[in-house]
């Protein structure tokens, strides 16, 4: 079942298109990874399906709601770690997840319990009375992540969740992104390619804006003429080597 | 509203956890004591009507330094897509935030309230025309919080939240006496934008409808403008 579809959409910033008449669908439970270079769209993409911005064209569904009419309802559902983790600096990781918690609707009953499981989910029990300001950049990550599984979203979406990490950050946090396999469904954008080959289902990728690849990983490993990485097929993209597009799930 | 309570509260925790909420709370409180003693001195009134018109133009440099975070900040440190994107409305995100500010400001005028019973130690002053003062300095405050949260939505950089918000309570305060210069429309237009014109009669114990009438319309303005500047993300 679908749990995401974005059909035809476009955004443009003036004269600039940003993304043009890009249409997938995702299903329940797939970790799909997000590629494109940066300047390519991803980060406007992703912002449009967590409603921060508003299509130029085109509709965006989430579990089957149109997300310009239900809004609230949709946000509800998503969970969302943009590029920067929103922190605020001076609060401690307890606090700053209490008040995720709480703006983003999770009863007083159960507030508790859950800040208690995403805790531990994440590996910041230990670090749970810091200040969010003397944390490293792997564990703000992980607190960033934290906040957007929160509230048991349907859909997360994360925006380059290892950048700016260390490799050993990076395994943690793409350990952690696994995890969340069998309770939802993960879109994240990266740019650490033979990590994303080892966790994820699906691939989308865009370039200038336009939708070049929608396909099962295997698939597209196993169409290129020779055994290829993640890695090459991004390369052969980019420097305009194979030009014929991989878009086989919708259109 | 738990989720607007949420909100307040981690307004008021941001400035309480640092130096900021106390070195405020400390000087203003600071300066409008010897203000007061200096009026009290001077006027030899059991009177606070001097002392409110010294706050309202104390108020205009202060407000402003307290206000310009609220939006630019989140905006500079990225938390703004952070509220955006949670199941917030933009207006329960503008209530929040004014809210924390409300209660900041009442704490501020509150500790204030030991005045009366130092000039009623001296004399028998008139607890209604102080009452109302107290009222009339609590809604120009509102309203000076109101228009310092609009600006604060306009922009990510905070001294400049700050200015603008410098550059609408000096109309707001100094209108009135460009009215010399104008007649008509213009003239009676600047007297009834003037928060002077309205304060005044607060601090003299006369509460009319057509004064609270302008601080409340102000701040719903400003509120409202507040909610659409967020809404349309003006400041990008």
């Amino acid at each position: 079942m679908s749990i995401l579809t974005v059909e035809h959409i476009s955004k443009s910033f003036g004269t600039i298109q940003a993304i043009d008449n890009v249409s997938f669908e995702i299903n329940q439970g797939d970790i799909v990874g997000f590629l494109g270079k940066n300047g390519a769209g991803k980060t406007t993409l992703m912002r449009m399906i967590t409603s921060f911005l508003t299509a130029s064209s085109g509709k965006i569904f989430i579990d089957g709601d149109d997300i310009t009419k239900h809004s609230l309802v949709i946000r509800q559902k998503i969970g969302y770690l943009p590029e920067t983790p929103p922190l605020y600096p001076d609060m401690t990781v307890y606090q700053y997840l209490t008040f995720s918690a709480e703006i983003k609707g999770v009863s007083s009953k159960k507030q508790a319990v859950q800040i208690a499981k995403v805790l531990e989910e994440c590996g910041l029990e230990h670090v749970k009375l810091k200040t969010i300001s003397t944390l490293s950049k792997g564990y703000k990550q992980r607190v960033g992540i934290a906040q957007a599984i929160i509230h048991e979203p349907k859909l997360l979406i994360l925006d380059e969740p290892t950048s700016g990490l260390d490799p050993i950050q990076i395994q943690q946090v793409l350990a952690l992104i696994n995890n969340q396999r069998e309770q939802r469904t993960v879109l994240m954008s990266t740019h650490t390619l033979p990590e994303i080959e080892k966790i994820a289902q699906r691939i989308i990728m865009i370039k200038s804006g336009q939708l070049v690849i929608d396909q099962p990983l295997d698939t597209l490993l196993n169409s290129q003429s020779t055994p290829s990485s993640l890695e090459q097929i991004f390369f052969d993209y980019h420097q305009d080597k194979t030009p014929t597009q991989n878009v086989s799930c919708y259109s | 509203m738990n989720k607007v309570f949420a909100l307040t509260k981690k307004e008021l925790h941001s400035y309480f956890s640092s130096p900021i909420a106390y070195i405020i709370l400390i000087a203003t409180l600071s300066l409008f004591n010897v203000l007061f003693f200096m009026i009290i001195d001077q006027n030899r009134e059991v009177s606070l009507r001097d002392i409110f018109q010294v706050m309202e133009f104390m108020f205009i440099f202060i407000i402003p330094l307290l206000t310009m975070k609220l939006f630019a900040e989140e905006k500079a440190n990225g938390t703004m897509e952070f509220l955006l994107t949670s199941p917030l409305t933009p207006t329960m995100i503008v209530l929040g935030k004014y809210l924390s500010m409300l209660i900041f400001y009442s704490l501020l005028i509150g500790l204030t309230g030991a005045y009366y019973f130092i000039v009623e130690y001296f004399g028998e002053p008139d607890p209604y025309s102080i009452l109302s003062g107290y009222v009339g300095i609590w809604l120009e405050g509102a309203l000076f919080i109101a228009i310092g949260l609009l600006t604060s939505s306009w922009t990510r950089n905070q001294i400049i939240a700050a200015m603008t918000s410098y550059l609408l309570l000096f109309f707001l305060y100094f209108s009135i006496t460009f009215t010399k210069y104008f007649t008509g429309f213009t003239e009676n237009f600047l007297i009834q934008v003037s928060t002077r014109t309205h304060l005044d009669n607060f601090a003299t114990g006369i509460i009319t409808t057509s004064d609270v009438t302008y601080y409340l319309t102000g701040i719903l303005l400003c509120l409202v403008l507040t909610r659409l500047s967020i809404d349309h993300k003006l400041w990008q």
